[in-house]
């Protein structure tokens, strides 16, 4: 074999190579924003039964005000929010807002024996749920996504043709952030 | 391995049980043709190919049917269905899998389906009475789990496949044994020649469909967990089904390898004598100490 089919062989590997990297990295990024989207319907979804909760519990507990404005503020932030940081800040403010008005719910026994208001509070229940499992599939993209723009040799190609970092969405465990290694 | 490393050999593999399939008919077509009538080959071939081709499409329905599975509405299961919902969103699903009921106290669940378009999840009753919350989540969460990698097709084609040659063997051995063969005055040698191979046919099928088994569902054991961000709580749902031994009422050696852990476990008379070589399922103690390991907890 002659020297130059030799270069030529390994350029084209090369070339493959850094092509199978970079759609592994375009895959990883679109399951990162299906994933984010995913989040994105939970929490619009949490939002959109928020002004029920409120008049349901307002029926009861009238004069309970800062709470209501506390929820109706967090509908509206989560609502008006662009960026991950934006939503996340909303999401933070909800839950703990929600978590007030469930405990001015808990002090009204006759409240909590109305149908409406038992079937939203469940439907709450299985939203947050819903939202917990979307943030865990679009953590773990994610960590997957951002270990493979810090590997070798795929930074360099991810460097070349501008993948950026992406962030993680109200992570609990810190622990979460790092790769992991998957063992069978 | 990652998910798309699984993906690719599962695609590997669903060729290689085709073609599995394909050298046990042509197998099974001699053995007839030479017991019997050369002619019969022709019509085996030509009624082994569009078996293939419908079970590629209704491989899922036709496990269905042989498990006694039917499907469910929300209406009817709403806590079956938001768990299959959570997990597929868990699994990053774009669509929830549509979801079976199978009406037996045996607690024990399977997926099936051609593809995550098509697939489905089956749980008994008696897993959802059994089972708590927590438990529940983490076997449909190893259910979605097995969609994902798409273990489904090839698990579901499997069954099909390796169940209609179980069966056609099976047949044809006991026509052999006791009579009807129009060569029986014949060559004897084309006898031996005929149940060689009606025996071997069915090892070579069971064999076939074994090679599916244990690794995905440790693979399967450890998405879930990932899923569920809970692989304690299928590790405990593992516990419940190891000390729990209700016998699952319709269920072959074709379908045992769909189930997250073998119904024929205590069956003396399905398990073979052979032990482990024919296991399709590798032990659950197995299962939850890998489990146990990976999530930093006591095995239950």
């Amino acid at each position: 074999m002659s020297p130059l089919l030799i270069v030529a062989a390994a350029v084209v590997a090369l070339l493959l190579y850094v092509i199978v990297s970079y759609n592994k990295l375009v895959r990883l990024r679109n399951e990162c924003a299906e994933g984010f989207s995913s989040i994105d319907v939970q929490l619009k979804r949490r939002a959109d039964l928020v002004p029920n909760l409120v008049e349901s519990v307002k029926a009861y507990a009238s004069h309970e005000n800062t709470v209501f404005t506390r929820v109706t503020e967090a509908r509206a932030a989560t609502l008006a929010a662009a960026s991950i940081p934006q939503k996340e800040a909303a999401h933070v403010l909800m839950q703990s807002a929600l978590t007030g008005l469930l405990g001015i719910a808990e002090a009204y026994p006759e409240l909590r024996a109305v149908e409406t208001f038992t079937a939203l509070q469940a439907e709450l229940s299985d939203t947050e749920d819903k939202i917990a499992a979307a943030r865990r599939y679009y953590n773990a993209t994610t960590r997957r996504y951002n270990t493979a723009l810090d590997q070798i040799p795929t930074n360099v190609i991810a460097g070349a043709t501008g993948f950026e970092r992406r962030e993680f969405f109200s992570i609990e465990d810190p622990a979460d952030r790092e790769p992991v290694a998957v063992k069978l | 391995m990652t998910l798309q490393q699984q993906i690719r050999a599962n695609r590997f593999r669903t060729a290689l049980v085709l073609l599995g399939f394909a050298v046990l008919v042509a197998a099974l077509a001699l053995a007839i043709s030479v017991a019997y009538e050369p002619g019969l080959a022709g019509f085996i071939g030509i009624g082994a190919i569009a078996y293939g081709i419908f079970s590629w499409f209704f491989a899922g329905r036709m496990v269905a049917a042989a498990s006694g599975a039917h499907r469910v509405t929300k209406e009817q299961y709403p806590e079956l269905h938001r768990t299959v919902e959570n997990a597929a969103i868990g699994a990053g699903m774009p669509r929830t899998p549509d979801i079976y009921v199978i009406e037996d106290t045996a607690p024990n669940a399977f997926a099936a389906g051609r593809d995550p378009k098509h697939a489905y999840v089956a749980a008994t009753t008696g897993l959802m009475e059994k089972l708590s919350k927590r438990e529940l989540e983490g076997v449909i969460a190893h259910e979605i789990a097995h969609i994902r990698n798409r273990d489904v097709r090839l698990m579901s084609l499997a069954a099909v496949l390796v169940g209609v040659i179980a069966l056609v063997s099976d047949m044809l051995m006991r026509m052999t044994l006791f009579g009807g063969g129009r060569n029986r005055e014949g060559n004897a040698l084309t006898m031996v020649v005929g149940i060689a191979a009606m025996i071997l046919a069915p090892i070579g099928a069971m064999l076939l469909q074994m090679s599916l088994s244990r690794r995905r569902e440790y693979l399967a054991d450890a998405s879930a967990a990932e899923i569920t961000g809970d692989g304690e709580g299928l590790a405990l749902a593992l516990a419940k089904l190891r000390d729990d031994h209700t016998p699952l009422h319709k269920v072959t050696r074709a379908t045992a390898h769909l189930y997250i852990e073998s119904p024929l476990r205590d069956h003396k008379g399905l398990r073979s004598s052979l032990g482990g070589l024919f296991d399709t399922h590798p032990p659950l103690e197995e299962r939850i100490s890998r489990l146990a390991e990976a999530g930093g907890f006591p095995a239950p």
